[in-house]
């Protein structure tokens, strides 16, 4: 395992210059959630247009992992249809867990695939798609 | 100190972690064992194993020989009056909830106020806040300084005689702050507080002395003092233990069960139920020996002088902040600090790559987390057996996560 592996470029990037970070005028989920072991936070905040995440934006404070992962799975998902976000969300489970995943439908979220080589940093990555499932579950 | 020589006494301390020597700097967390610590666990495994206080065999007697003489071990190195007044524990965290579920149970009635400082550790505060919700008791905090100290002004005018329980951390996880307990005893005595020393910290590294700080119970972990894990220790001015109710009860805290009548063992064996784990015990007689020999003013005069110097070298890490006391007379062996742009688990993850274990994240402390305004901090810890070298390391990884990360405004 080597660190650049784990702090690709565009992790940087993203964890210095988030993408979707702030809030929503009028969301129509919101949800939350910590890793109580390190104290990463996050906040989700969803507006929706029919079936489709019209808008998605986080809040919160943690590690490069936890907030890069957040900047780029709410730009995986942002304007498409719940069933397709929910699959996303699936293949990045698949990809954290070390099995096959999907690699075309992951798009830029597959620069967090190393970290499955860094055990005790998997949380971190997991944390966006934890609160992100529970704001998609408040949709009617 | 001879270092390389104390160094060779730690099995562990000789390994490679991602193929560098292992920089063990997360002793706040637990410290590694001396060979002595293991021996004497896998000693009384092969040769004289029976449970104590039980059996009228050879076996049986020397195990409960061995049991009782840790006990002395622990008294002699606190300066206890008796072994009355020590009862092993699993932890610190045992002992302090022994302390919420019997003297405190007993003693607290809404309206009575606790009073606790903002450097506990959640195993200090926690049982005191579900015993204020039981009871309708009000938890009062006393504060820290900017500079790291607590607010001994805040302290005293907190104290009055509504306290009846005052909770102090003697010497902080975080901070590494070591507060001046006896003053605050004294002080809560003053008022007919009780004084509940957090220990956990500093039995590792200073010389501890009951008669001198006149606490009521005090609280440690063998695990953070070369001993093994699952072995606490809680001490109470046997007048205490003498007036409180049992904890845990069943087998070993009893004198005689007939079906309507039970009679409590003597102290301290009546907070002891069940099987004890005297394995820990023995362990932990054989890291107080280990200290004692070394000398604990010869530890904390080492560790001062290597606090001081990674003060110094932390300090010219680039946006490096450094948190708790400056002056390295205030504080012992623990460094926290954040680095503008590096999040603490991130620096934990480069340095683990160069072979160094820190902790980040929140240190059990989150209300000082929330008062120093993040949510995470690293922390470099140190024993008698890190070196000045080792320190050079940790200071030239952080400068390289610095460097991975570029600078941020
Ligand atoms: C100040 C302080 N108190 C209490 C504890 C709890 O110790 P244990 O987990 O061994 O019960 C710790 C451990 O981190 C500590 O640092």
């Amino acid at each position: 395992m080597s660190l650049e592996e784990l702090f690709k470029e565009i992790i940087i990037e993203h964890y210095q210059h988030p993408k979707n970070h702030g809030h929503l005028d009028h969301p129509d989920a919101k949800s939350e959630g910590s890793n109580p072991l390190c104290g990463d936070e996050l906040q989700m905040e969803i507006a929706f247009e029919g079936d489709r995440i019209k808008d998605v934006m986080f809040s919160g404070n943690g590690c490069s992992i936890s907030q890069s992962a957040a900047s780029l799975m709410t730009e995986a998902i942002k304007g498409k249809a719940v069933g397709d976000a929910r699959r996303i969300m699936e293949e990045y489970k698949h990809m954290l867990q070390g099995s096959t995943y999907n690699a075309d439908m992951l798009g830029d979220l597959e620069a967090l695939s190393d970290v499955k080589k860094f055990p005790a940093r998997v949380k971190c990555a997991s944390l966006s798609m934890a609160v992100l499932d529970q704001a998609l579950q408040q949709k009617k | 100190m001879d270092i390389e020589k104390i160094r060779k006494d730690f099995p562990v301390l000789s390994r490679m972690v991602r193929d560098r020597p292992l920089v063990y700097l997360d002793n706040a967390a637990t410290t590694q064992k001396p060979a002595a610590v293991i021996e004497a666990i896998t000693g009384l495994y092969r040769n004289y194993n029976a449970n104590v206080h039980r059996g009228v065999y050879l076996l049986a007697e020397e195990c409960t020989q061995a049991y009782e003489d840790s006990r002395e071990a622990v008294r002699r190195f606190i300066n206890a009056g008796s072994t009355e007044e020590i009862v092993f524990t699993r932890n610190a965290t045992e002992a302090l909830n022994l302390i919420a579920y019997t003297w405190a149970e007993a003693n607290l009635r809404a309206g009575d106020e606790i009073v606790v400082t903002i450097m506990e550790h959640h195993s200090n505060y926690v049982p005191w806040f579900r015993l204020a919700r039981r009871k309708g008791a009000v938890i009062r905090i006393v504060p820290a300084r900017k500079d790291g100290e607590l607010d001994m002004d805040a302290y005293r005018s907190l104290l009055s005689s509504r306290t009846k329980l005052v909770g102090i951390a003697h010497m902080s996880n975080v901070f590494g702050t070591i507060n001046p307990v006896k003053e605050m005893i004294a002080l809560a005595h003053r008022q007919g507080a009780a004084v509940v020393v957090d220990g956990a910290q500093s039995a590792p590294h200073i010389r501890i002395d009951m008669q001198d700080l006149d606490c009521d119970f005090f609280a440690l972990s063998g695990h953070k003092m070369l001993g093994p894990t699952g072995i606490g220790v809680l001490y109470a001015k046997s007048s205490y233990f003498k007036s409180m109710e049992p904890f845990l009860s069943g087998g070993e805290m009893i004198l005689r069960v007939t079906l309507d009548d039970i009679v409590y063992n003597d102290l301290p064996w009546k907070f002891e139920a069940g099987t004890p784990n005297y394995e820990g015990a023995i362990g932990l007689k054989a890291a107080i020996e280990y200290l004692e020999a070394l000398g604990m003013d010869t530890i904390e005069a080492y560790e001062r002088e290597l606090t001081t110097y990674a003060l110094e070298k932390m300090r010219t890490v680039p946006d490096i902040f450094v948190y708790g006391p400056s002056d390295p007379s205030k504080k012992c062996g623990i460094v926290a600090f954040n680095i503008r742009g590096v999040h603490s688990h991130d620096i934990g993850t480069i340095l683990d790559s160069e072979g160094i274990a820190i902790r980040a994240g929140h240190h059990c402390a989150q209300p000082l987390m929330i008062d120093c305004g993040v949510s995470a901090m690293a922390r470099a810890s140190f024993y008698f057996y890190n070196t000045r070298q080792e320190i050079d390391m940790l200071v030239k990884a952080l400068n390289k996560a610095k460097g991975m990360f570029g600078h941020v405004a």
